[in-house]
């Protein structure tokens, strides 16, 4: 009863005021199942598939409050791990060869600067530093939204510092995020924004996620490459075989 | 999640809908997924106005455009990206503010390079993020922003040069100020509503120096004037307290238009080059003591030529001795100003130039075909190949499959292109069709082979014939030597709907030809208003002569037959007459009293006409008030031949229109490009939505519907062809709410045509990654809904089933609020591929369907949505419907027999890792090994189980063999070879012997080795082995 309670309050809310970037993270935070029961996640494992035209790639990808992460596939029967992140150092597939490389030094410090993220990079955000500032509303999937500008520290973007921002989109009625965009930083396609869209919201021990997510293009032809969750299971068991690095450190 | 259902479904309850519903909608609901597809082209690009460095990273560039907006590059002029496409794309400066140059960037709209074509802006923009967010900051009326100057140590305050106004008074121009970031202006300098701030620079030196050029300037319709008393440069030395002129050493007399700069390395030496009265003293002066005297140092050609156009001076901000004049070519010189040689070669019409601060040899130069890049100081050029900024006057389009779309640009030629190609549309795919500057291109109507096309004033009409590659100049000649034809720059060119072999052009008269432009005869008198005072060209320029025809006026600008009626002709004129002939040309009447004055001023130009697609005596003309000052929008519609007339926009459509387009088949459905983009009607012009799917707010300067495709094809003045690929959505969506009374469902399907499987194949494209290439249209099959909500809680999912309910692949649904569109390839879902050590790169391929009938099942929470869509083989085929079936159940044989070799190796490996589980038995040797001897030997006959991906890769396997003759088969949509049969009919054959072969292993080997797991331990279970079915499960 609580979130029918909650949520029609900020109806109501959402009508008579305008509402400031700190109030609009705060609601989005009790609507998707409260900051201080997201502070108890320790870690966080997903089961999803990516349809890519006719072929579904099954993929796991789980991550851990101490900065770790894994992610593997599933490809004509065989799981690879494709990236593998201890939180020091990490490790990627190599496409060609099968073998795990070790990721350059600029990403790694990248993941590094995005341990703090977990599970959520909104918690507690003023505490890490981070900013939020409130754009000019805007309709995204036909939906009016508020529009946040976050800057969540600094990232390396070929040996410069610069902030990392994120631009979300929450929706007006219920304050969930659904469109979050960036600007690419790097490569051919610098400048260009890129867009995650989010839907499909389901509830796992207490806590929504959303179970369809969409990357793509912000302007630009294609549709896109969609994610669809299987299975979320939070606080799982960290297993120490993953991040034993002796095999991939065999040259 | 039950409470969030509960609670979205009270709120949706709300409102029940009426047949007003669909004009209640936003524009991102109305037109949902239909994305705007830019095809270019760049390989011609278009005018480039400003070039903005940043001032501590060299690789971070900013560039302005005439028509197509502000792009970026991180990479040092590599690759760059439009990052305004929402805004006013005419760009007068771009100002990266030395404070915080990562984050922050202002862009002062309006072009400053005042040529007749030139639009206009709407103010002064500020990103605080590298260009990805913008906010407008004011200056709404300044129409054209010359300079921006940012406090080196206060990003608040700002000094911005607006030079305003081209085509009337206006007293917002001068110098403005701010203090509080853009918050509030207060305008410091204004000398009169003539004259406005050309040019606006500051010492680096010294924040309170600054110098800034005035210039009295106007044009018309049919006349340009640069220069008068006022113009003059001023300097401050006290922070725009007070300005003084600082003309000693210059001419006396009247001015016209200056350049102003300083050497960066030694900010004493000044340069300005002036427009005067006397060619003698025109051209380049140079000061040493911070422009309180000046010498005349040089009136080269290109130091003089066009000031209107051309004046900017340059200097290298290493040395204070090298410097360069923007103009035709452009010039340079190493010694100060004393002389000078031309740039290397590029494009002309040179209009800025950036050195690289830390190595200026390496330089960037905006023209009027693009940028361009040198490594050498501008001996040699390299045009940056990726910027789609051409500029288009107009298009036509012709009935080829694909079809080609024909146009004109400024200053770059005509040009025929695809609408689609075989790897996205490049700059080899475009066509020359014409010289000078290109503006309107016609197919033959029955012949695409013949082409049409035109520049500038008429002075040439081209006939070209593709086939035979035969050029003819077929454009009217007086017809008697006293007798003066007045066409427009942009002369009214066109094709007839009715007669093949007509062609239409406009002077002051309405010329026809009937045999392709070989003789030509008048239709009609002069249906101007023929006003002398307006055809006074050869003293147009001011101080600089300038009759290059771009103003010439009292002509006629755009003419429409009827589609309905042969003797139904419309002519519109640039002076603001509108005239009808309903007898093919035999008599005509001035139609113009029903308007003219009433909704819109006396002489207001008529800039298209749109005969009604339904109505003979309807008509619609939109008229363009800009080069009179006034930038109102104007749409009018008759529908009595002319006797009286009605507006038909209101104030939400922003930005004087020159396009307007009907749909073919809804006769309310309406399109209308202003300057600032494209606006849609679906009530007969009662209200308008602008259309912003990957639209810029470009000006469109022409736009049509292609009958067959049912594509908006736009022609823009700076970005290029921009295309609606086809809009038949918006009329099922419009004619399914006449019907049905509003779609008041959660999930409206909107009917589709049959889709066509095209056969074709093509090895790609051959441009490299820093060539534009135009994205193709889709070829899939469109799956479109109407969603009354957004789809963000519980699940939604999309499957394509067969007729009999069996599935053939699953879809990721579109989830916004209003029309969605899913595209889908026609693929099934890929066979199962057995599992080896290395991927099997033909076992990724999906095997296309076969025509017929499918069902699309949306599933959105409890609740199941079902329509069908047909697929078809497309008409005309090389195969024949018996080709096609022997090679689609080919096809399904090879699918399956990878299943089934899939599952085959399945069984091997589940008893493989069973026998893993033994591997510390002490009787392992004895009573496993045999049995895994046994397995892996036949496995590895069948899949690789060594090896990578690459060089490293093993001999081919059964599943590698299965796999190749699956990708040879599946590509070609017609009958297999006979080989590849005979292929198939040996690999089944193998598969059968391991089939066979395994058989007798799980008889001995495998029963041996359960039976010992048993007597090991009987209470042991093993999980089961996963059924056929099972383990194929999609």
């Amino acid at each position: 009863m609580k979130t029918l309670v909650v949520l029609s309050g900020i109806f109501m809310a959402c009508f008579a005021y305008s509402q400031t970037a700190d109030e609009i993270v705060a609601n989005y935070l009790e609507n998707i199942g409260g900051a201080e029961n997201w502070k108890k996640v320790t870690s966080q494992k997903m089961q999803a598939s990516v349809n890519v035209q006719g072929m579904k790639l099954p993929v796991v990808m789980v991550s851990f409050a101490n900065g770790k992460s894994y992610s593997s596939f599933t490809l004509q029967g065989k799981t690879m791990v494709q990236q593998v992140f201890d939180g020091e150092k990490g490790y990627e597939m190599n496409f060609m060869t099968q073998k795990m490389e070790e990721i350059d030094a600029e990403s790694v410090e990248n993941l590094k600067r995005n341990k703090d993220d977990f599970p959520l990079p909104f918690l507690d955000y003023k505490e890490k530093g981070y900013t939020v500032e409130k754009l000019e509303d805007e309709t995204v999937e036909g939906v009016d939204c508020f529009k946040i500008k976050f800057i969540s520290g600094k990232k390396l973007n070929e040996g410069k510092e610069i902030d990392d921002v994120t631009y979300y989109y929450f929706d007006k009625e219920n304050f969930i995020p659904i469109v979050v965009e960036t600007t690419i930083s790097m490569g051919p396609m610098a400048g260009k924004t890129a867009q995650t869209v989010f839907s499909d919201y389901d509830e796992v021990d207490g806590l929504y996620f959303p179970f369809s997510i969409k990357e793509k293009l912000k302007d630009g032809e294609g549709q896109g490459q969609t994610v669809t969750m299987e299975k979320i299971e939070i606080n799982v068991e960290e297993d120490p075989a993953l991040f034993d690095f002796t095999e991939y450190e065999k040259k | 999640m039950k409470k969030l259902f509960l609670l979205l479904g009270i709120f949706s309850l709300s409102g029940a809908f009426t047949q007003d519903f669909l004009n209640s909608l936003s524009a991102q609901e109305l037109f949902g997924s239909i994305e705007a597809r830019h095809i270019g082209p760049a390989l011609m690009s278009g005018r480039v106005s400003d070039i903005e460095g940043h001032p501590t990273d060299k690789n971070t560039i900013y560039i302005g455009t005439a028509g197509g907006g502000v792009w970026k590059s991180t990479d040092g002029g590599v690759m760059f990206s439009s990052i305004f496409d929402k805004y006013c794309q005419s760009i007068g400066t771009v100002k990266v503010d030395p404070n915080d140059p990562d984050r922050v960037v202002w862009v002062g709209t309006g072009e400053t390079w005042t040529r007749n074509s030139t639009s206009i802006g709407d103010g002064i923009y500020k990103s605080e993020d590298g260009g990805s967010n913008w906010k407008k900051m004011g200056l709404e009326k300044s129409e054209r922003i010359s300079n921006i100057i940012i406090n080196p140590k206060n990003s608040d305050e700002l000094f911005v040069g607006v030079l305003g106004a081209l085509w009337g008074d206006s007293e917002e121009r001068g110098i403005y100020h701010t203090v509080d970031g853009g918050q509030t202006w207060k305008k410091i300098f204004y000398v009169n509503e003539k004259t406005g701030c050309s040019d606006l620079i500051v010492d680096p030196n010294d924040f309170n120096t600054m110098y800034a050029s005035f210039w009295e300037f106007r044009r018309t319709a049919w006349s340009f004037s640069s220069g008068g008393n006022n113009s003059a440069l001023y300097k401050t030395t006290d922070g725009g307290k007070t300005w003084n002129k600082i003309h000693t050493g210059f001419p006396e007399g009247k001015l016209g238009r200056i350049g102003v700069a300083l050497a960066p390395s030694d900010s004493k030496i000044v340069y300005a080059v002036v427009e005067s009265e006397k060619e003698e003293n025109k051209g380049l002066y140079r000061s040493e003591d911070g422009g309180a005297n000046w010498k005349h140092l040089n009136n080269d050609f290109d130091l003089t030529v066009r000031p209107f156009y051309f004046s900017r001076i340059v200097v290298d901000p290493k040395d204070p001795n090298v410097i360069v004049k923007a103009g035709l070519s452009g010039a340079i010189s190493k010694d100060g100003g004393k002389t000078f040689k031309g740039l290397g070669f590029m494009h002309s019409d040179i209009h800025d130039i950036w050195f690289d601060i830390v190595d200026s040899d390496r330089m960037l130069v905006a023209t009027d075909g693009g940028l361009y890049r040198s490594l050498n100081k501008c001996v040699t050029m390299e045009r940056v190949e990726n910027l789609p900024l051409s500029q288009y006057y107009h298009i036509s389009m012709d009935n080829e499959e694909p079809y080609n779309i024909y146009g004109g640009l400024q200053d770059n030629g005509s040009w025929i292109g695809p609408s689609s190609s075989s790897a996205g549309i490049e700059a080899r795919d475009w066509l020359s069709v014409g010289m000078g500057d290109g503006f309107r291109v016609f197919p033959h109507p029955t012949n695409s082979n013949i082409v049409y096309s035109e520049m500038q004033g008429a002075e040439n009409v081209w006939r070209y014939n593709q086939e035979t590659r035969q050029l003819k100049i077929v454009k009217p000649y007086p017809e008697d030597v006293d007798q003066k034809l007045r066409f427009n720059w942009n002369a009214a060119l066109s094709t007839s709907i009715h007669f093949p072999d007509r062609l239409y052009l406009g002077s002051q008269f309405l010329h026809v030809s009937d045999d392709m432009g070989e003789t030509w005869r008048i239709i009609s008198p002069d249906l101007t208003t023929n006003d002398v005072a307006k055809l006074n060209q050869e003293n147009s320029g001011g101080l600089s002569k300038d009759n290059s025809g771009a103003e010439n006026h009292c002509t006629i600008f755009t003419v429409a037959e009827s589609p309905l009626d042969k003797n139904v002709i419309w002519v519109g004129t640039d002076d603001g007459n509108i005239q009808v002939t309903k007898d093919g040309g035999k008599t005509w009447e001035n139609v113009t009293a029903g308007f003219g004055g009433k909704l819109a001023p006396k002489n207001t130009w008529v800039y298209h006409i749109e005969a009604d697609k339904f109505n003979k005596g309807t008509a619609w003309a939109v008229l363009d008030g800009h080069t009179r000052n006034d930038g109102k929008t104007y749409l009018i519609k008759t529908t009595d031949f002319g006797k009286t007339w009605e507006l038909k926009v209101d104030s939400s459509v922003v930005g004087f229109a020159r396009s307007f387009e009907q749909d073919n088949f809804n006769e309310n459905l309406l399109f209308l490009g202003t300057e600032l983009g494209l606006y849609v009607s679906i009530n007969g012009g009662k209200s308008w939505l602008k259309f912003e799917n990957n639209m810029p707010s470009v000006a469109i300067h022409y736009m049509e519907m292609h009958p067959k495709k049912h594509d908006l094809v736009m022609g823009t003045h700076g970005r290029g062809v921009i295309i609606l690929d086809d809009i038949s959505p918006i009329r099922q969506l419009l004619a399914l709410d006449a019907k049905t009374d509003g779609i008041n469902k959660e999930l409206t399907f909107i009917p589709t045509p049959k889709y066509f499987m095209s056969d074709k194949s093509d090895f790609g494209n051959t441009s490299t990654e820093t060539q534009f290439v135009g994205a193709n249209p889709s070829e899939d099959a469109r799956i479109i809904y109407f969603l009354k909500k957004r789809h963000t809680f519980g699940k939604m999912s999309m499957e394509i089933r067969d007729m009999n309910d069996q599935l053939v692949t699953t879809l990721g649904p579109e989830k916004k609020k209003g029309l969605n569109i899913v595209n889908w390839n026609y693929s099934m879902i890929a066979p199962k591929v057995a599992k080896g050590k290395t991927f099997d790169f033909g076992g990724f391929i999906s095997p296309r369907v076969m025509a017929g009938k499918y069902k699309v099942v949306i599933t959105k929470g409890k609740n199941e949505y079902q329509t069908e869509i047909e697929v078809a083989y497309p008409e005309n085929s090389v195969f024949t419907a018996e080709d096609r079936k022997m090679q689609f159940e080919t096809t399904m044989e090879i699918y399956n027999l990878s299943e089934d070799l899939a599952y085959l190796v399945h069984q091997m490996d589940y008893y493989l890792d069973l026998a893993d589980g033994y591997l510390e038995n002490k009787n392992y040797k004895k009573a496993v090994l045999p049995m895994v001897n046994k397995i892996n030997a036949l496995k590895k006959t069948l899949v690789i189980t060594t090896g990578d991906n690459y060089v490293g890769a093993a001999e081919p396997q059964l599943r590698e063999k299965i796999s190749d003759l699956m990708s040879s088969v599946a590509g070609y949509f017609g009958r297999p070879g006979k080989n590849q049969l005979e292929n198939l009919a040996g690999l089944k054959e193998a598969y059968s012997k391991a089939d066979k072969d395994f058989k007798v292993i799980l008889m001995k080997e495998v029963a041996k080795f359960v039976d010992f797991t048993q007597k090991d331990d009987p209470k042991k279970k093993f999980e089961a082995i996963q059924s056929k079915a099972e383990f194929l499960k999609k």
